[in-house]
């Protein structure tokens, strides 16, 4: 079991660890090998790392006739470029056709993109893959979940989406703890006066939050939802009947991703008050991870206020 | 099978496009023409497949990269054993297993699904790739199309299959001269086509797209190869076998008249 405090390596050390159980897996590289550190699995494997150099939609149809042929091909470069640039070889040549293709898609976010700028800051990826049909889409918290949902799935049938940073994530699970796929994972369980849904490298915050809340003596809930599709609906559900009101955390435009998909739940029968918070129809810019967020109404206190704000709502 | 079977089987294909298209009333007859002795030469004399067995791992593949030829590779198929020529008459209808553009999970011997352009070439890199990983000696073939050569994206394949020595991957290029809203001369520009090929690092050849003795040369040319890949550009003539669909681009889609189905299955040496 590797101790990983970034998800790039989380995801570079279980390929690894897959890779030498099964001989099916190819890592294909759109000259993006460097991006997750590769060179130890291009040492190990050379002849299972396909270099196609700076071209990832012709990176992700040759996945789809590897897949096709019975390989089982990882793809892993910057979110935007492999779900925007190649969005349409997702759809059309991965999933419509239901392959096994496994996407990791790097920069996820804000925290993700951080001081690159806008061009490699992805806040869509999950709101766009959401609408594809046979997606699995994985938003692990930190390195140790990656490298846990990697393991997790492997054997999945059709396509994998798997979120991942720039590699400087907080570590927020032990070394070991499981990912809980397609399942959400309560976090906190302190009352159930409001919950608090969230995934990926944000989950630091909304626990610290969630502290600070129990301290002021709000009965609060964190529940991680990282598994984004298939959305465990009924566990959700449970949830928000228990609390009437909910607050969604997502380093991710507000629009289509998780916020929504809780939006969804609730206007199917499961009526509750939410509160979204995360990228507010509005691009980010350069910066520090932590400062990003801060600026992008993704703050502790903003989570605090907007927790307060769905309980003030709900009891009125 | 000799010349004069695999040509008559290369009528058959048409004659079973006329048909679909007719009967249907709708579908892609002129570019299916265009390509319907490359398919010919391909699924009745050079690819290794066997339809009782249409998973075999180390069948050789072929990706219809202009996906919107299919209805004369839906034909092949029927005729190679694929599944009842009876099916062909379902094209484009509600739960047919064949789709207006492949669909490989819907129909049996279908090794890739297509109909975006410019995708083809990647996925038959991405087959090819593969055999060289699992140490099997099939070969993988794409067609694509002339027009379709505006897609950025081939010419990324291009590259790449270069760069990878996929020798093993050989793509024709259907040199009809025509794309949907005309002629690609006036289109899209992508002369001189083997200059390109020979650039990016292909092995080339140009020949006779019609000519199924020249087709099934080139691909013995082509298998010679170590290092490259090849690329064959065949000139071909869309609508080519049926007079009035030579020169008229509407027939890249279009439904034949109850007059014109018969001229065409006559041309094509079928009873009426």
């Amino acid at each position: 079991m590797s101790s990983v405090d970034s998800t790039r390596i989380g995801f570079r050390d279980a390929l690894l660890h897959l890779a030498k159980e099964r001989e099916d897996i190819v890592f294909v590289s759109t000259d993006s090998l460097k991006v997750v550190k590769g060179e130890p699995f291009l040492e190990v494997f050379p002849d299972r790392v396909i270099e196609l150099g700076i071209s990832e939609q012709n990176g992700v149809g040759v996945a789809s006739g590897l897949a096709s042929s019975g390989l089982l091909p990882y793809i892993c470069t910057y979110a935007g470029f492999l779900t925007m640039r190649a969005c349409e070889q997702m759809r059309t040549f991965v999933s419509y056709p239901n392959l096994k293709v496994r996407f990791v898609g790097a920069n996820g976010g804000l925290h993700g993109g951080n001081r690159e700028g806008v061009s490699h800051q992805f806040i869509e990826d999950v709101g766009i893959l959401r609408t594809m049909p046979n997606f699995t889409i994985l938003c692990p918290a930190d390195g140790n979940q990656v490298y846990q949902a990697m393991l997790a799935s492997v054997d999945i049938e059709g396509p994998v989406y798997i979120r991942i940073g720039s590699g400087r994530e907080e570590k927020v699970f032990p070394d070991g703890t499981p990912f809980p796929l397609g399942k959400i994972r309560t976090l906190i369980d302190e009352g159930s006066d409001v919950a608090l849904f969230c995934h990926g490298f944000i989950t630091n915050r909304v626990i610290e939050a969630a502290k600070q809340l129990k301290e002021e003596g709000v009965g609060v809930k964190v529940v991680e939802v990282a598994t984004i599709k298939p959305l465990d609906q009924a566990g959700i559900a449970t949830i928000l009947e228990k609390t009437g009101c909910a607050v969604t955390i997502e380093d991710h435009t507000i629009i289509n991703g998780l916020g929504s998909a809780i939006a969804e739940v609730i206007a199917e029968g499961n009526p509750a008050y939410l509160v979204r918070l995360g990228l507010q129809d509005v691009y980010g810019e350069s910066g520090f991870p932590d400062e990003l967020l801060d600026a992008y109404g993704m703050s502790v206190q903003d989570i605090v206020e907007g927790a307060k704000r769905a309980i003030k709502h709900t009891k009125v | 099978m000799d010349l004069e079977a695999l040509n008559a089987i290369s009528l058959q294909l048409r004659r079973d496009v006329v048909e679909m298209v007719y009967r249907t009333k709708d579908g892609h007859p002129g570019p299916s023409f265009s390509v319907a002795d490359i398919i010919t030469a391909l699924y009745f004399e050079v690819m290794n497949i066997d339809s009782s067995n249409p998973d075999m791992i180390d069948r050789d593949r072929f990706v219809l990269s202009k996906g919107h030829s299919c209805p004369v590779l839906y034909a092949a198929l029927a005729r190679r054993g694929y599944f009842p020529v009876e099916d062909l008459y379902t094209l484009r209808y509600l739960h047919s297993k064949l789709q207006g553009h492949p669909y490989a999970p819907k129909t049996k011997g279908l090794d890739a699904t297509t109909g975006s352009l410019g995708n083809g070439v990647s996925i038959g890199l991405g087959m090819a790739l593969a055999a060289r990983i699992q140490k099997q000696a099939n070969l993988v073939y794409v067609v694509t199309g002339d027009g379709e050569l505006g897609e950025g994206m081939i010419w990324e394949a291009a590259m790449a299959a270069s760069h990878q020595k996929a020798a093993n991957l050989t793509v024709f290029i259907d040199n009809n001269n025509y794309q949907s809203g005309g002629t690609v001369s006036e289109i899209s520009g992508p002369y001189p086509i083997e200059d390109k090929w020979k650039a990016f690092g292909w092995h080339t050849q140009s020949i006779d797209g019609h000519d199924i003795s020249q087709i099934l040369h080139a691909v013995e040319k082509a298998k010679e190869e170590r290092e490259r890949p090849s690329a064959i550009i065949c000139k071909t003539v869309k609508g080519n076998g049926v007079s009035f669909m030579v020169g008229e681009n509407s027939w890249h889609k279009r439904v034949y008249t109850d007059e014109e189905y018969r001229i065409a299955m006559k041309e094509l040496g079928g009873v009426v």
